[in-house]
C-alpha cells in the first residue's frame, strides 16, 4: 500500500542545514492502522508531510500502491491528495463557512465527483461517526471531538487508499480522544481504511496494529500489537519510550 | 446542495463578506481619491493659477506623489491582509487535493470582478466627487468666475494608470498566495512572523539627530548652492540632502518599534507588546514610515490656509492706511475730487487724503549674470551703475503721506521696509541714483530704512535732490502715490469695489504689467537677449501671469498686477475669493493624505491582530487577565498611530518654522508668522482629535477580532 524507502529530508535555517529524516524506510499494508511515535524533533511530522506531498523530500522513495509520488507533476499530486489520500489534522482545518456535511463533502466537490451517491455516503459517514445530529451545524457550533470526527469523515469521503493523521487527538480531551480513535477503528473495520497516524499519545497509539518509533530521524524500533491486549500494548509502548530515554 | 467548487468559493465569499468589502472598499477609496485629486490637479482652473515650474505646482506634485504612494501602500497592505486571511481557506483547499490552477482560477475570477468593479466605481465617481466638493466649496465659501471647474479628460489617464496598478498588484499578490510550493506554509500563514535584526538603543537619539540635521541641511542646501557656490544645482540634487532625514526617521521608528522609549525598569510591563512588535517590525516600520510622511504631507497642505489666512489678515489689519494706490502720470485715474464725489455716492466719508508725486529712477547694484559651464548653470554678479529702477518719494511727500517727518540731507536716501522689517527681495542700500532719461546722476548714502507697510519698497530722498532728478522725466517715469483713510472702513466695501473697478477700467493696456516689470531691466534684456520675459507677449511663455483687466477678480490678477491697489476692506473681504483655488487644493490634498493614513493604520493594526491571535490565546492559557491582554493590544495599536502622528506632526512643524525663519530678512519669525503658526497649531489639535477617534475605532475592532473586552474604567 505505502512504501517509504531511505527517505532523507533537511531544513535550511540561515546558513545551517538540519537533517530531520536520515534514511527512513517503512511499509504500511492495506487495511493496517499504523502509528508513528517519537520525541519532539524526531521527524515524525516531517515524515507525514513528505508522504502527504506537502513538502518535497530530498531523496528516497515514497510509493503509494504502484505510484512513485516523487515523479508526479503538480496536478497529478493534487489528484493523489484528492482521490488517494485522506487527511486529518491536529487543528481539524474545517472551513468555518461550511456546515459539517458540506465540510465532509468538500474533497468530492473539489474533485468534481459529487453525486447523489456521494451525498448518501456523506450521510452514512455521519451515521458511522455519530455526527448525524450535527451535520447541518457549523464548526463554531460543535465540540472539538465532533470537529475531529467530521474531519475523519471528510478524509474518508473519496474512498482514499490511505488516511494520514497528524496528531489527531492533540487538541482533544480524553473523552473526545476516545471518540476519535473509535472513529478510526470504525473506519478500519467497517470501511477497510488504511490509517497512518503521527502521535505522541501512547494511549491513542495503543489502538494501532503497529507503532513505528522514530528517534533522531531514523526508525528506532517497530512494535506490533498482534494478539496483545490494548492496555498491555500501551505498557510496552511506554517501556520502549522509557528505554529510549535511558539510551 | 452545492456540488461545484465555484459554489464552495461563493459560499466562503458570503461567509467572509466583510473581508471582501474591506478590500473592495480600499480599492474603491484609493482610486476614488486619486481620481478626484487628479481631476482637481489637472483641471485648467487649477493649472492656470499654478505657474509651470513654480513652487506651488511643485508642492502640489510632491504631495500628489506622496498621496499616490500612500494609496498604493494601503491598497497593497489591504490586499496583503485579505490574502493572509484567505490563506487558511486556500491551504485547506490545496491540502484536500485542489490543484493550484483550480484555486487560482476561482481566485482570479472573483478578484477580476472585485478589482474591476471597485476601481471602475472609484474612477467613475472620482470626477463627480471632485466636482461635488468643489461645488460645496463654491456654495459655502466663495464663488467666482475663476472658480468654475473645468475637467481635463487626460486626468482619467492618470486614474486609469493607478487602477491598472491596483488591479495588477491584486492579481500579483493573489497569484503569489496560491503559488507557494509549501502547503504547510499556506496553512500556517497567519502565524508567520516577520523577523527583524536587533536594534541598538542608540538608534533613537542618533535618529533624532539625523532627522533634524537632514531637515536643516536639506532645506539649506539649495541656498548654499545658489548663494555661496553661485551654482544652480540640477533638479532633484538638493533632494539628496534630505536623505539623512529619511534615514533618521527610519531609525527613530525602528527604535520605537523594537526597543521602545521606556527605561529598562518599565521593560517587563510592556514586554508582550514590545516583543510582538519586534517580530513584525519590518513591515510595521515601513507602514509607520509611510504614515509619517503622509501625515507630514497632509499637514503641509493643511497649514497653507491658516498660515496664509492669519498672516494676511494681520497684515491687512496692521496697514497704517485704509486705501492706497499709485499710478503712472500718463494714466487718467481718480484723484481727490473724484474720489470724494464717489465716496459721497456711497455714503463714505474720506479723511486724510494725500496724493504726492513719485519718480522712477535708475539705481546701481549687482547684475546677476548666468553662465552655462561643464557643471551646469553658474552665476556671478557684475556691478553696474544702472541695474534696475525704483520709485522715489521726496521727504516732504513722505511726510505728507505718513505724517512722519524725515530729515534727509542732500545725497541721503532711505528705503522703506514693511512694519515687521522682514520682507525679502528688497535692497535698501544704493550708492548711485540716475535719471534714466537725462542721465543726471547723484551719489547717495543709504541710511537706516524707514518702516511703513503701505509704502513698502519705495525710497525717500531729499526734496532738492528729488526736484533736480525729476527734471526732464516723461510721464511714464512719473507716478502719483495716493493714500487716504475713511470713516467706518469695515462698511465701505461697495465703495472700495467701485473705486477698484474705476481704477482698472481707466488703466490703459500700457500699464497692464506683471509686478516687477522694470523699464531699466527691460532695456538690459532687450540689449542682451532681444526679448524681455515680463513683456506681455512673452510672460505666458516664461510662466508668468498675463495681466488681463477682464479677470480683475482672479487671484492671479490681484496678486500680480503691478498697480494693484491696496484697499484694506477689499483685500480682507475678497481674501478667500482670491486664494480659494489654493485653499481648496491644499485642503483636498490634506483630505487625501489623512484618509490614506487612516486606512494604512487600520489595516496594519488588523494584520497585527491576526498575527498575534495565537499569542493572545497562549497568554490566556498562561493566566493573563483580560485587562493585561487589553493593555498589550492597546500598546501595539497605540504605537502604530501615536508614533507617526507625533513624528509626522513634529517634523512638519519644525520644517515650517525653519522655512519661516530662513525666509525672513533679517532671519527670524515675524509676529504675523507666529500667529500663523498658532493657527496651524489649532489645525494640529483638530486633526489630532480625528486621529485619536480613528485610533479608538481601530482599537475597538482589533479587540473584537481578538475577543478581548475593554476592562471597566480602562482607556
Amino acid at each position: 500500500m505505502l512504501t517509504v524507502e531511505n527517505l532523507h529530508k533537511s531544513y535550511q535555517v540561515g546558513k545551517t542545514s538540519y537533517e530531520v529524516l536520515k534514511g527512513v524506510s517503512l511499509e504500511v499494508e492495506k487495511g493496517e492502522f499504523v502509528a508513528v511515535m517519537g520525541p519532539s524533533g524526531s521527524g515524525k511530522t516531517t515524515l507525514l508531510n513528505c508522504i502527504s506531498c506537502y513538502i518535497p523530500a530530498d531523496s528516497g522513495s515514497i510509493r503509494l500502491g504502484e505510484t512513485e509520488l516523487a515523479r508526479l507533476d503538480e496536478n497529478a499530486l493534487a489528484e493523489v491528495r484528492n482521490k488517494k489520500l485522506g487527511f486529518v489534522f491536529q487543528d481539524f482545518l474545517l472551513l468555518d463557512g461550511l456546515t459539517v456535511r458540506q465540510n465532509i463533502l468538500l474533497p468530492s466537490i473539489i474533485g468534481g465527483m459529487t453525486t447523489d451517491l456521494v451525498e448518501n455516503r456523506a450521510d452514512q459517514l455521519c451515521d458511522v461517526f455519530g455526527i448525524s445530529a450535527i451535520r447541518n451545524k457549523y464548526p463554531a457550533e460543535i465540540s472539538g471531538g465532533e470537529k475531529q470526527r467530521t474531519a475523519v469523515a471528510r478524509a474518508l469521503i473519496n474512498h482514499p487508499l490511505l488516511i494520514l493523521a497528524d496528531e489527531p487527538t492533540g487538541n482533544l480531551d480524553s473523552k473526545s480522544t476516545r471518540a476519535v480513535i473509535r472513529s478510526f477503528e470504525q473506519a478500519q473495520n467497517a470501511l477497510e481504511a488504511t490509517i497512518f497516524m503521527v502521535t505522541h499519545d501512547s494511549f491513542a497509539a495503543s489502538f494501532c496494529d503497529r507503532v513505528v518509533i522514530l528517534r533522531d530521524g531514523v526508525v528506532w524500533r517497530t512494535l506490533e500489537k498482534g494478539a496483545t491486549g490494548r492496555e498491555k500494548f500501551q505498557d510496552q509502548l511506554l517501556d520502549a519510550i522509557r528505554e529510549m530515554g535511558r539510551e | 446542495m452545492m456540488r461545484h467548487f465555484s459554489e464552495v468559493y461563493a459560499l466562503m465569499r458570503r461567509k467572509n463578506k466583510k473581508q471582501y468589502a474591506l478590500l473592495a472598499g480600499c480599492c474603491f477609496f484609493s482610486v476614488l481619491l486619486i481620481t478626484a485629486y487628479v481631476c482637481i490637479m489637472r483641471a485648467p482652473t487649477i493649472l492656470n493659477v499654478l505657474p509651470e515650474g513654480g513652487d506651488s505646482r511643485k508642492q502640489v506634485m510632491m504631495i500628489f506623489a506622496l498621496a499616490v504612494l500612500g494609496c498604493a501602500v494601503f491598497t497593497t497592505y489591504a490586499s496583503g491582509l485579505f490574502f493572509r486571511q484567505k490563506s487558511r481557506e486556500t491551504g485547506v483547499f490545496l491540502a484536500l487535493g485542489a490543484s493550484r490552477a483550480q484555486v487560482r482560477g476561482e481566485l482570479y475570477r472573483e478578484l477580476g470582478v472585485l478589482s474591476l468593479g471597485s476601481c471602475a466605481a472609484g474612477a467613475v465617481l472620482g470626477g463627480p466627487l471632485a466636482w461635488g466638493l468643489w461645488q460645496v466649496f463654491r456654495l459655502c465659501v466663495v464663488d467666482t468666475e475663476e472658480m468654475r471647474l473645468v475637467f481635463d479628460p487626460h486626468a482619467y489617464l492618470w486614474s486609469l494608470s493607478f487602477s491598472a496598478f491596483v488591479i495588477f498588484m491584486m492579481f500579483f499578490l493573489g497569484g503569489r498566495s496560491v503559488k507557494r510550493t509549501n502547503i504547510i506554509d499556506i496553512v500556517q500563514e497567519s502565524h508567520k512572523s516577520e523577523p527583524i535584526r536587533d536594534v541598538p538603543r542608540w538608534y533613537g537619539p542618533v535618529g533624532i539627530g539625523l532627522l533634524l540635521l537632514g531637515v536643516f541641511v536639506g532645506y539649506m542646501s539649495s541656498s548654499f548652492f545658489v548663494l555661496v557656490l553661485h551654482w544652480y544645482p540640477p533638479e532633484g540634487l538638493t533632494g539628496i540632502f534630505y536623505i539623512p532625514a529619511l534615514v533618521g526617521l527610519y531609525m527613530i521608528l525602528l527604535h520605537t518599534v523594537v526597543n521602545g522609549w521606556n527605561s529598562k525598569k518599565k521593560l517587563y510591563k510592556d514586554l508582550i507588546a514590545t516583543s510582538q512588535m519586534r517580530f513584525q517590525g519590518r513591515q510595521t516600520v515601513r507602514n509607520m514610515l509611510v504614515m509619517t510622511l503622509l501625515i507630514a504631507g497632509a499637514y503641509f497642505g493643511s497649514f497653507y490656509a491658516p498660515m496664509l489666512g492669519t498672516g494676511s489678515m494681520i497684515s491687512y489689519d496692521t496697514r497704517p492706511v485704509d486705501y492706497v494706490y499709485n499710478f503712472r502720470a500718463d494714466q487718467d485715474l481718480p484723484l481727490e475730487d473724484e474720489v470724494r464725489t464717489m465716496a459721497e455716492e456711497y455714503g463714505v466719508t474720506v479723511t486724510d487724503f494725500a496724493a504726492v508725486p513719485m519718480i522712477r529712477l535708475a539705481v546701481d547694484g549687482d547684475h546677476m549674470i548666468e553662465e552655462e559651464g561643464p557643471v551646469g548653470t553658474t552665476w556671478r554678479t557684475e556691478y553696474e551703475e544702472v541695474v534696475s529702477s525704483e520709485l522715489f518719494l521726496s521727504a516732504s511727500g513722505y511726510e505728507e503721506l505718513t505724517g512722519e517727518p524725515v530729515d534727509l540731507a542732500p545725497g541721503e536716501i532711505r528705503g522703506v521696509m514693511d512694519a515687521e522689517g522682514s520682507r525679502f527681495a528688497f535692497s535698501p542700500n544704493r550708492n548711485l541714483v540716475t535719471n534714466y532719461i537725462t542721465k543726471e546722476r547723484i551719489s547717495v548714502t543709504s541710511l537706516e530704512p524707514l518702516r511703513y507697510d503701505s509704502l513698502f519698497a519705495r525710497y525717500v530722498m531729499n526734496d532738492e535732490d528729488f526736484a533736480a532728478l525729476s527734471a526732464g522725466l516723461p510721464d511714464e517715469w512719473r507716478e502719483t502715490q495716493v493714500c487716504f483713510n475713511v470713516e467706518n472702513c469695515a462698511e465701505t466695501y461697495d465703495f472700495a469695489k467701485a473705486l477698484f473697478n474705476e481704477i482698472v477700467d481707466r488703466s490703459t493696456i500700457e500699464v497692464a504689467q506683471f509686478s516687477g516689470w522694470d523699464p531699466v531691466v527691460r532695456d538690459w534684456y532687450i540689449m542682451k537677449e532681444g526679448i524681455y520675459f515680463l513683456d506681455r507677449e512673452h510672460a505666458a511663455e516664461a510662466g508668468f501671469t498675463v495681466i488681463n483687466y477682464d479677470q480683475r477678480d482672479s487671484s492671479a490678477f490681484r496678486m500680480d498686477w503691478q498697480y494693484m491697489p491696496a484697499f484694506r476692506i477689499l483685500d480682507k473681504a475678497d481674501f478667500v475669493k482670491t486664494t480659494a483655488v489654493f485653499i481648496i487644493l491644499f485642503v483636498f490634498v490634506a483630505v487625501v493624505c489623512f484618509s490614506a493614513v487612516f486606512v494604512i493604520g487600520y489595516t496594519r493594526c488588523m494584520t497585527i491582530a491576526l498575527t498575534n491571535r495565537k499569542v493572545y490565546e497562549d497568554l490566556r492559557h498562561l493566566g493573563a487577565s483580560n485587562g493585561y491582554i487589553y493593555r498589550s493590544v492597546r500598546g501595539q495599536v497605540k504605537r502604530v498611530f501615536l508614533v507617526p502622528a507625533l513624528v509626522g506632526t513634529g517634523l512638519i512643524y519644525i520644517f515650517y518654522m525653519i522655512i519661516l525663519y530662513f525666509n525672513g530678512s533679517p532671519l527670524g519669525i515675524t509676529p504675523s508668522e507666529a500667529a500663523g503658526l498658532l493657527a496651524a497649531l489649532a489645525v494640529v489639535a483638530a486633526v489630532s482629535v480625528l486621529i485619536y477617534a480613528v485610533y479608538r475605532m481601530t482599537l475597538l475592532h482589533v479587540c473584537k477580532q481578538l475577543a478581548v473586552r475593554r476592562p471597566k474604567g480602562g482607556q
